[in-house]
């Protein structure tokens, strides 16, 4: 018997636990005052997050995903992706959102229950949330095949989680992805659990980026919460694709700090002993550790910043309280280009009355 | 294990160093007892029991950061069980009460349509109170309207239902569609044997039209503008009723003699008055026969309905004045026929021959 | 003008609109080189090239998904998926996604997309392949569902869906593909979407049909009147939205109707049909509308496929049951 194929699969990290890097970092981060634009984009997640489950504590929003633990890998993909390029999201991803220009207001509001969350009119071209898991992945095929055919040098970036890798959905999109040479990223956020399965038991893969060798594709792994590796891994890889050297699939690791959603309840699958001791791989801490010890962050700069965006976090929950529910008709009004016409009475019927029925009801037993 | 994690410290500030554990695993600590003090940036903060229970763990020691959000501190027991991973799933109060299904109602006993359910209520009839004469002992319209008697009003119009609707429909019909001619012309009957019968001789010589002229015993169907001849002769014999016009078809006409023609008829005529047609007995007619002058008239223009093409009208037998072959007048016993044909799908030469055909027939002793 | 069979139809209007509007691409398993399976797609790949013609790898889901990408993009992708046995995968995507992504972006997104498969039994084909899924898709909100009879209505409806500004699930009766021929005026014309056609207009009683069926239903008809019972045809055509004016009008007429479809009976397109009627016509109906369907079993290979699919007889069957009534 022969060898005919093997695989390797690359793991990059700059910056440990602790903000303490190891080996040689990329050509953007030897100055780092370039990654503090990515620190001042974390805080700011996180206080949006912290302050989405104050609301959903108090009534104002419903079920919230928390972001808790993904920042740098939201952080890094936002840096590096270009203005026209498409996001592909799952539901976890409004810190990506905030760097594209969405209003943060617009979370709220999608968690809140209206469907004006879905809206990004500062990024129309971005795909709303994906809440049945891995369909946005051909969808991001679908996208990039569009861009590849006009030779745009432009880019589909798709987002799932570790237990969107077991779906057909994601394989089928790669192997296409694969096979066409499309100008698509994927990558997946390992935060380590899909609800309350751990990756032990999502898949015998060794590696999940490695489901990408089957696609024939480039495949990486990265430190997820080392947002220099993820600019580095992601702008690769964007690079490649604008290059027409074809798709990239990225495995971020992470931890999901957070319960699943607000509903959910961690400690009845996971103990507190293991959530404590991933609390000291967050990737907030080690940035602020290294920036500061290169002398590119200080304390007046940090209370600056906590002001700054404590400001943005109010008048985002401002700008959402002050959204006055939709009309009734929301729920045709985009349904078609233009309603059809058998429908234009249960547009009437919804918005009314009562009376509607009440009158048809009446007329159909008139004498 | 119910986890208390480190609350926001406000200002934004993101975590702090233990400074000192004020509880010990295994006690029992009261709502708002201080816990722990914990140092950030500004100042020492104490941090209180957010509920009274039994400490079970604490995360890190004094020296350690935690930050906002981690495990501080781990107290007996559970957290409340949502249930759910998404939404509210709230538990209602009692189950709801389910009332006993209704009996059946009066109005579930009668057999009518909605249609004529509707026309009851209009008419104000109690469908209970109406003789249903509809298949399966259904309430009719007719029915409804018979029993709201002459409850209109003389001046009030009443709308045409049943046959006298269909008759109206079909009549619409066939005048905006039919290219009508009419050929009229007098049998000679003086020979006919003495009790002949007159009914079951039309029949037999509308048999004979149709042998010499197939032509005329058909259907045209517009839209593929075919014409469609038939074998068989199924006669629709037009029959005046209290209800309206009736048109029950007498089939295979060509196979029957004169004595069954006479039976058939008689049962037919039979059926009619005691209202036990079929429906089927409605249908299928190729050619219609319609006996007007045992009523009134001579000679008449009938109106063939589609998508028959041609109808024989009898008029009024009786003697009138002729010229005979030696050129006197005498007195003999004439049937006038009046024969209306689909010029669209008949000529007046097949017309005009099947009509000497029929006479050939008629004008026969037997 | 081209002498089309219904099949030959679908490749006219695919080839036609591929002319006029450079962003339709077709895509699908074995549409290209092999002009896919029914040769719907044939000659395509060598007129327009292999950008513009995909041959994508088996994969139903993503098909679908693919679709919805690039209508969001701008595109104007017509999908195929080889038999609509393999098309309740892409319920999932078309449901989820195509149906809603005007109405969750406000506009923002849409989704000019085309789903084509053939469905329906009759070819004897194998396990799987003579489904007739429209009423899950019928059911699919923010989506049009269009079925065609004929090789002109398939060319001028299957256009009509390509320009349509929202996702359309294209239906074709494989058992229809070359039973006849008809000529078709290669003008692009496009027939109107969101209503149903009169083939043939009668007075007694109305049948409603769409697919194969209709041509059954036209069959019935000349029975009938053989009997003397004057039918009216119509050929619902599209499915959602559905054109239930027309419908109303006709039963107004005839005071009777039957509702055919292949489809198993429960939940059929032909309930919803039955139940607009019952709503909107009870006072003029003289009889219950009749429903003929297939069974409620699981649709059987080629050896029983007659005694499932609706015949002439049973429509004739259930409109002379009407007839019983006044």
């Amino acid at each position: 018997m022969t060898v005919v194929a093997r695989f390797e699969i690359r793991y990059t990290r700059y910056l440990d636990h602790l903000g303490k890097v190891e080996g040689s970092l990329p050509e953007f981060a030897r100055d780092p005052r370039a990654l503090v634009p990515d620190y001042r984009a974390m805080v700011l997640m996180r206080a949006l997050d912290a302050k989405a489950i104050a609301l959903q504590r108090t009534g104002q929003i419903g079920t919230y995903a928390s972001t808790l633990g993904k920042e740098a890998i939201d952080a890094g993909i936002g840096a590096v992706l270009a203005r026209d390029d498409v996001v592909l999201p799952s539901y976890r991803e409004s810190g990506i959102l905030f760097l594209r220009g969405v209003s943060p207001h617009r979370v709220f509001l999608y968690w809140g229950g209206d469907e004006r969350g879905n809206v990004f009119p500062e990024s129309p071209r971005d795909f709303p949330f994906c809440v049945p898991i891995a369909l946005q992945l051909p969808h991001a095929a679908g996208v990039a095949y569009a861009m590849k055919v006009r030779r745009e040098p432009r880019v589909a970036l798709a987002i799932c989680g570790d237990g969107a890798t077991s779906k057909g959905d994601f394989y089928e999109a790669l192997n296409a992805a694969g096979t066409w040479k499309l100008p698509m990223v994927a990558v997946i956020v390992n935060n380590q659990y899909a609800i309350s399965v751990p990756r032990r038991m999502q898949s015998a893969a060794q590696t999940l980026a490695q489901k990408g060798i089957a696609a024939g594709i480039e495949c990486e792994q990265l430190d997820g919460n080392d947002v220099i590796a993820v600019h580095d891994a992601v702008g690769r890889a964007l690079e490649r694709a604008r290059a027409g050297e074809g798709p990239t699939l990225l495995e971020a690791l992470t931890y999901r700090l957070s319960d699943h959603t607000t509903a959910d309840d961690a400690s009845r699958y996971r103990s507190a002993e293991e959530l404590a001791e991933r609390w000291k791989h967050e990737p907030i801490l080690r940035l602020r550790n290294w920036l500061a010890e290169n002398g590119a962050w200080s304390k007046p700069q940090e209370e600056a910043l906590h002001r700054e965006v404590n400001e943005t976090v109010q008048a985002a929950v401002k700008a959402y309280l002050d959204t006055p529910p939709p009309a009734t008709d929301q729920m045709f009004r985009h349904l078609y280009a233009h309603l059809p016409h058998a429908y234009e009475w249960q547009r009437e019927a919804a918005a009314g009355t009562f009376e509607e029925t009440g009158q048809r009801h009446a007329e159909l037993h008139a004498g | 294990m119910r986890i208390f994690t480190l609350p926001d410290l406000g200002e934004g500030l993101q975590e702090a160093e233990i400074v000192q554990w004020h509880v010990v695993p295994g006690e029992t600590v009261a709502a708002d007892r201080t816990m722990v003090s914990v140092e950030t940036d500004k100042a020492i903060v104490e941090i209180p029991a957010p509920f009274s229970g039994r400490v079970e763990k604490l995360f890190g020691k004094p020296g350690e950061v935690v930050h906002v959000g981690a495990p501080l501190i781990g107290f007996e027991g559970h957290e409340p069980d949502s249930g759910t991973v998404v939404g509210e799933i709230a538990p209602a109060g009692t189950a709801p009460a389910v009332r006993a299904p209704p009996r059946a109602g009066a109005a579930a006993e009668v057999k009518a349509t909605p249609a004529v359910r509707a026309l009851a209520r209009q008419r104000n009839v109690d469908l209970a109170s109406v003789a249903p004469t509809g298949a399966n002992g259904l309430v009719t319209a007719e029915d409804v309207e018979r029993a709201a008697g002459a409850g209109t009003a003389a001046d009030a119009p009443t709308p045409l239902r049943g046959t006298r609707r269909a008759m109206a429909r079909n009549m619409a019909l066939a005048h905006a569609e039919v290219a009508s001619v009419t050929i009229m012309d007098d049998a000679d009957v003086e020979a006919w044997e003495t009790g002949s019968a007159l009914m079951p001789r039309l029949a037999r010589a509308l048999v004979a039209g149709c042998r010499a002229e197939p032509g005329l015993n058909a259907w045209y169907d517009k839209h593929t503008n075919s014409r469609r001849t038939f074998e068989a002769v199924h006669v629709g014999i037009a029959v005046d009723t209290p209800d309206g016009l009736i048109v029950p078809v007498l089939r295979d006409c060509e196979k029957r003699d004169l004595a069954d023609l006479a039976c058939a008829l008689d049962d037919l005529a039979r059926q009619t008055r005691e209202r036990a047609l079929a429906p089927a007995a409605l249908r299928g007619a190729t050619i219609t026969l319609s006996n007007y002058g045992s009523i009134a008239g001579r000679y008449a223009s009938p109106i063939v309905v589609p998508p028959a093409i041609a109808i024989l009208g009898a008029g009024r037998l009786e003697p009138r004045a002729v010229v005979t072959a030696d050129g006197h007048i005498a007195a003999r016993r004439l049937l006038p026929l009046s024969l209306t044909f689909d010029h669209r799908a008949a000529t007046g030469g097949e017309a005009g021959r099947f009509l000497n055909a029929v006479i050939a027939d008629l004008v026969r002793p037997s | 003008m081209p002498n089309c069979t219904l099949v030959e139809a679908v490749n006219l209007a695919l080839a036609r609109a591929m002319e006029d509007d450079p962003r339709v691409t077709v895509l699908g398993e074995d549409v290209g080189v092999n002009g896919g399976v029914f040769r719907a797609t044939a000659g395509l790949l060598e007129r327009f090239g292999a950008e513009r013609v995909v041959d994508t790898p088996l994969s139903e889901a993503l098909i679908a998904g693919m679709a919805i990408g690039m209508a969001a993009e701008g595109m104007r992708p017509v999908a195929e998926v080889q038999f609509a046995g393999f098309a309740y995968v892409t319920i999932d995507q078309i449901l989820n996604h195509a149906g809603r992504l005007r109405h969750r972006t406000q506009g923002h997104l849409a989704c000019p997309m085309v789903l084509r498969t053939p469905c329906g039994a009759g070819i004897r084909a194998p396990e799987h392949h003579s489904e007739s899924p429209e009423a899950m898709f019928a059911h699919i909100p923010g989506i049009r569902v269009v079925y065609p009879s004929s090789p002109r209505r398939a060319y001028g409806l299957l256009l009509a869906s390509i320009a349509d500004p929202d996702p359309v699930v294209f239906l074709e009766p494989s058992r229809l593909y070359r039973r006849y021929k008809e000529e078709i005026d290669d003008t692009g014309e496009p027939l109107p979407l969101d209503t149903s056609f009169v083939l043939r207009e009668g007075s007694d009683v109305t049948l409603v049909a769409w697919g194969a069926m209709v041509q059954e239903a036209l069959a019935a008809a000349d029975e009938l009147a053989a009997e003397g019972v004057s039918a009216e045809v119509i050929d619902v055509a599209t499915l959602k939205p559905l054109d239930l004016d027309t419908i109303l009008a006709s039963v107004g007429k005839t005071g009777r109707c039957v509702v055919i479809t292949e489809a198993p009976r429960t939940c059929s397109f032909a309930s919803e049909v039955a139940a607009g009627l019952a709503e909107h016509g009870l006072l003029s109906l003289l009889a219950p509308v009749q429903r003929v369907t297939g069974w409620d079993t699981v649709t059987p290979l080629a050896r029983l496929e007659s005694r499932y699919i609706p015949d002439t007889r049973r429509i004739v069957a259930a409109a002379r049951e009407t007839m019983q009534y006044s």
